[in-house]
């Protein structure tokens, strides 16, 4: 989750008040907020990806004071009509086609303010803009550069800049080979014959989107007015994340002023913050939420989550959503701010009506009567994973390895593959647990997964049982009649043990399992090969049943 | 007077045999006992006051490699005063020496020892040597023959002038000596009197056998009485694993507050992972980051049209259900596309979309699974607990009283519940929950109302409350690990100390 790390005296200049880090630990999770660390002077929160508006210390205030009661209804953010021009070239229409843009004025920035501004940018482009996908952020010194700008595209070679924190000059070419960001980003133009780029008057370039802004428009603690893009292939997304942005600067003391967009069909007035709307019933508000809210009470709720609302006929409210507010899609939303506006502290838990009687899964009640068997046969249970690895579970079990279910992107190589039966990390249980005394008996009860191609999804699970036996006497006799008092007492009847091959069991001392002559399993002695292979010494012996078939046979 | 053990009868008898004392060497051949045997019947004695104990040091003496060539060959003042006496009573040492055969690294010590016994004396500048008499035996040689005839010799069983000799035969390295603690048991009175009184042994049994049962010879046999405080040899019982033991614990819980479990696929179509429960097909938890994929099979099948439909316009403009939705081109290639389940959501999810009619009350404590780099709070893979209440008329307050009472029954009283975001819930909390035992307040299940984004393309009317959580968390709380990876790693040493009981 991101996060952010709010200093009590500017958390508190924000918010306008005096502010002990005591009342900021306890207010603030009520706003729906982690707070992940809680300093001498400071409260480190962590806040979900949906509202990035909280991305800054504006964000986090202006709910802050709506939640305390201290100023509530919809913030006010004035857009001064502005003259700078930012015009739109057909060609941007084939990589990335849309562009949204503000001019911030009399901002004052310092070091913290500069970072926050960095930050907050990476949360949108993580959170709205799909890792720079859909929207990317350029923030520019405007009096570095000449109005009015152009949204163009260049080919890969025809154009020279000095990126952010480099001192060459670099083609777009250069930049997405050799640069970081470059490499990083690539997959988003490289497929293009044309790349994105916003210059000034002069020709010079502001910025490569979605890569890397120029050298040239550099922001730092001396920039006063503030040049704004965001483009992208979504035009919502970048709308959204541009009114995120202007309206925390703007909670800084800067003034917004609007950009004219010309697109070769229309012009676009950006930023746009006019209030979303949307309608609310009360009653199903109080329904959810288990609540007998008047309609004047959902009000003042929804004010205190700096909403405004007004009633529009009985029982129904018209809500405005500010701009920043970009999470809220659905009327359900709504009712969430309700809550949060009334106080989730205030919410007191109540016992559901619904009466119903409660049953196991029949697998969990077959799983469950092998355990009370096995471990009355004196065994440990043993809990593995699912996922496995081609080693242990073909070529030490002396197995030729078949069609097996595996992983796209394996987080290691000890699990690259999901495990079709249990035996094989019994045995490197086993191998494990050398320096513990023996006898040594093991048994798992769970899952596997097999490959079935008519499933819907081409696989299906199945419960397994699979026990070791391993101390210096353990032998086949001894297994068998481990596996005939579990299959007895499993109630099944005119099981027959046939003599069988299998190459992790030795020769003669292998047996297949039948019941109503259909095999459920293997019972044996373990090879010595495989013995050596997990560098195990003691005469081992093992059985593995799939359960799944007993319980279809039996019910 | 205290019943005798077999053991301590056949030592009496023996001491008896040995006229009432006996070292304890002796005691053992005497009885037939072994030597423990009889120490631990002297021990019982002498606190039964019917033996006492004596314990008398021994020194024992025995030829040095040195020792054991001299005895042999005599020492080498006699072997050169024999020699010079032979040849004539006055010779030089050279002629003297190798007349003697004796070896040049014994020549100084030799001339120093003639001197020092007063056998002869040496002129030094003519190197010539006088004898003086014939000298007799020494004690010394007499001690060095003795030991060459029989090691070791116990020094206190020799003659004063013997004793004597051990100390010069010590200085000079010709024998080593080692002390020892002999014991020997004497009668006290008390063992005299029951020694006469006539000692019959009866045989001592150890092990009750069929044989003695049934032919009634128990009754004559002495059942041999243990040292109830001796240590056994230690049995591991066979046992459920401890987390399963926690997760049946769990199990149990949901199933007394009327639930009932379901089971589901493990490997799973993203489309009931995620865009089944509106989680938008760019969505960052959707890469491969966090979710494993699979390569082989590499992709199911989507169910019925409506169905996909349904969920597909949801996801692109919100279709029917009021919600602006995700607005980006779904693709149901992407939906195909077969992962290990992230969460048991999935199997939730396609149980109500079977089961529509109010009440369902459903819940899984299942494997789900995470793309994660494994350290001592993550596993890639974990278990879930899930629970779900759909019914006509079912709130978030509800939802939270539901899970109050779940907490409940695992022994955790304070509860608070929290404003949170889950995708696919809404109005949605987190709980922390207060643990006693470590003082602290930890974060357990989240919980929410499913959005109708997620209900109305299934065709599900009525609310849904849902809640979840990783269950690892809860079990290494119990059983008290710090490294999570412990859990699975199957150390027989861990589970066979971990008590069953876990409270």
């Amino acid at each position: 989750m991101p996060a952010l790390t709010l200093d009590r005296d500017r958390f508190s200049s924000f918010v306008g008040r005096p502010l002990s880090v005591e009342e900021m630990a306890k207010w603030l999770p009520w706003l729906g907020v982690d707070t992940d660390e809680i300093g001498p002077d400071y409260v480190k929160i962590e806040f979900n990806p949906n509202r990035v508006d909280f991305s800054s210390y504006g964000g986090v205030a202006r709910a802050f004071r709506g939640l305390m009661g201290w100023e509530t209804g919809l913030p006010k953010y004035e857009v001064k009509e502005g003259k700078i021009v930012l015009k739109v070239d057909p060609t941007v229409a084939e990589v990335r086609p849309y562009v949204v843009s503000a001019v911030i004025r009399n901002v004052k920035l310092d070091y913290d303010t500069v970072r926050e501004l960095m930050e907050m940018q990476e949360d949108l482009h993580w959170g709205v803009g799909r890792d720079r996908k859909k929207a990317s952020i350029g923030v520019h010194n405007l009096d570095a550069v000449e109005p009015p700008f152009a949204y163009t595209t260049s080919a890969p070679n025809e154009v020279k800049f000095v990126p952010l924190d480099k001192t060459e000059e670099m083609t777009l070419q250069e930049i997405l080979e050799k640069h970081e960001k470059g490499i990083a980003y690539k997959g988003h133009v490289d497929w293009a014959s044309r790349y994105p780029l916003i210059v000034d008057k002069l020709g010079r370039v502001l910025s490569f989107p979605p890569i890397i802004n120029g050298e040239l428009t550099r922001v730092d603690s001396r920039t006063r007015n503030l040049f704004i893009d965001v483009t992208g292939t979504e035009p919502n997304a970048i709308s959204r994340s541009l009114n995120v942005l202007v309206t925390a600067l703007a909670d800084m003391g800067a003034t917004i002023e609007s950009v004219r967009v010309g697109y070769s069909d229309h012009v676009l007035v950006t930023p746009d913050l006019t209030p979303q709307q949307m309608e609310l019933r009360v009653d199903y508000a109080n329904a959810l939420l288990g609540l007998k809210l008047s309609e004047t009470k959902t009000i003042q709720a929804l004010q205190k989550s700096r909403l405004d609302a007004r009633r529009i006929s009985k029982g129904v409210l018209e809500v405005l959503i500010p701009a920043y507010r970009i999470d809220i899609m659905h009327e359900i939303d709504l009712v969430e701010e309700v809550a949060i506006g009334y106080g989730y502290f205030r919410l007191k838990p109540t016992k559901p009506t619904t009466v119903t009687t409660g049953r196991e899964h029949e697998v969990s009640a077959v799983a469950n009567y092998v355990r009370q068997i096995m471990v009355g046969l004196g065994f440990v249970e043993a809990m593995n994973f699912i996922l496995a690895n081609e080693v242990d579970h073909y070529q030490k079990m002396r197995r030729k390895a078949g069609k097996m279910i595996r992983l796209a992107n394996p987080v290691s190589t000890e699990y690259s593959i999901v495990r079709n039966d249990l035996l094989p990390r019994l045995m490197k249980n086993l191998a494990d647990n050398k320096h513990q005394a023996y006898p040594q008996r093991m048994f798992e009860v769970s899952d596997v997964i097999e490959i079935n191609e008519k499933a819907e999804t081409r696989t299906e699970r199945r419960l397994h049982v699979a026990c070791v036996s391993s101390h210096p006497t353990a032998n086949f006799t001894e297994i068998k009649s481990y596996v005939e008092a579990l299959l007895a007492n499993l109630d099944l009847k005119n099981w027959e043990i046939k003599g069988t091959k299998h190459p992790s069991f030795l020769q003669g001392r292998a047996a297949a399992i039948y019941v109503k002559g259909r095999k459920i399993g293997v019972v044996g002695e373990i090879h010595p090969e495989v013995l050596n292979n997990f560098e195990l010494e003691n005469p081992t012996s093992a059985f593995e049943i799939d359960l799944q078939r007993i319980i279809k046979t039996t019910r | 007077m205290a019943e005798l053990r077999e053991n301590e009868q056949k030592t009496l008898l023996a001491l008896e045999r040995l006229r009432g004392r006996g070292p304890v060497d002796q005691l053992v051949k005497v009885s037939g006992l072994a030597h423990a045997a009889v120490m631990r019947a002297a021990l019982s004695l002498t606190t039964k006051k019917l033996v006492r104990t004596h314990e008398r040091k021994q020194t024992a003496i025995a030829l040095t490699k040195e020792g054991s060539y001299h005895a042999k060959k005599r020492l080498p003042e006699r072997r050169l005063i024999n020699s010079l006496i032979k040849l004539g009573g006055e010779a030089s040492v050279d002629d003297v020496a190798d007349a003697a055969g004796l070896e040049k690294k014994f020549l100084t010590i030799a001339l120093g020892w003639l001197s020092r016994k007063d056998w002869a004396t040496i002129k030094k500048k003519e190197r010539v040597l006088k004898s003086l008499r014939e000298p007799l035996t020494g004690n010394d040689e007499k001690l060095l023959s003795l030991l060459a005839e029989k090691e070791p010799l116990i020094v206190e069983d020799l003659s004063q002038e013997l004793q004597k000799a051990v100390s010069l035969l010590k200085k000079r390295r010709l024998v080593k000596v080692s002390k020892k603690t002999l014991r020997e048991l004497e009668l006290t009175d008390a063992g005299w009197d029951l020694a006469e009184k006539g000692i019959e042994i009866v045989e001592e049994v150890s092990q009750l056998t069929p044989e003695l049962i049934r032919t009634g010879r128990w009754r004559k046999a002495k059942l041999r009485r243990f040292d109830v405080t001796a240590p056994g040899p230690i049995i591991h019982p066979g046992k459920i694993h401890p987390a399963q033991q926690i997760i049946q614990r769990v199990r149990e819980i949901f199933l007394e507050m009327g639930f009932t479990e379901i089971r589901g696929s493990i490997v799973e179509t993203a489309f009931w992972n995620f865009d089944a429960l509106f989680q938008p097909q760019d969505h960052p938890a959707r890469e491969m980051m966090d979710t494993f994929y699979l390569a082989q099979p590499r992709k199911g099948k989507l169910p019925k049209k409506d169905v996909v439909d349904a969920v597909a316009k949801t996801h692109e403009d919100g279709w029917i259900t009021g919600s602006r939705g995700w607005e980006y081109t779904w693709s149901a290639d992407e939906a195909k596309r077969l992962i290990l389940r992230t969460h048991t959501t999935a199997v939730t999810i396609r149980y109500l979309a079977e089961h529509k009619e109010p009440p369902v009350k459903v819940f899984s404590v299942d494997r789900v699974y995470r793309n994660e780099k494994v350290d001592y709070k993550h596993l890639a893979e974990f278990h879930q607990i899930e629970g779900i209440v759909m019914d006509k008329k079912v709130t978030l307050r509800d939802l939270m009283g539901t899970l109050k009472e779940f907490y409940l029954k695992l022994g955790l009283k304070k509860v608070q519940f929290w404003p949170s975001y889950f995708p696919y819930t809404e109005p949605s909390m987190q709980s922390t929950v207060y643990v006693p035992e470590l003082k602290t307040w930890v974060e357990l299940c989240g919980m929410g109302i499913f959005r109708p984004e997620v209900l109305a393309p299934l065709g599900i009317k009525y609310p849904v409350l849902a809640w979840g959580g990783g269950l690892e968390r809860l079990i290494i709380l119990k059983l008290g690990i710090e490294d999570i990876r412990l859990l699975y790693k199957n150390d027989l040493g861990w589970m066979r100390r971990t008590p069953v009981c876990q409270r």
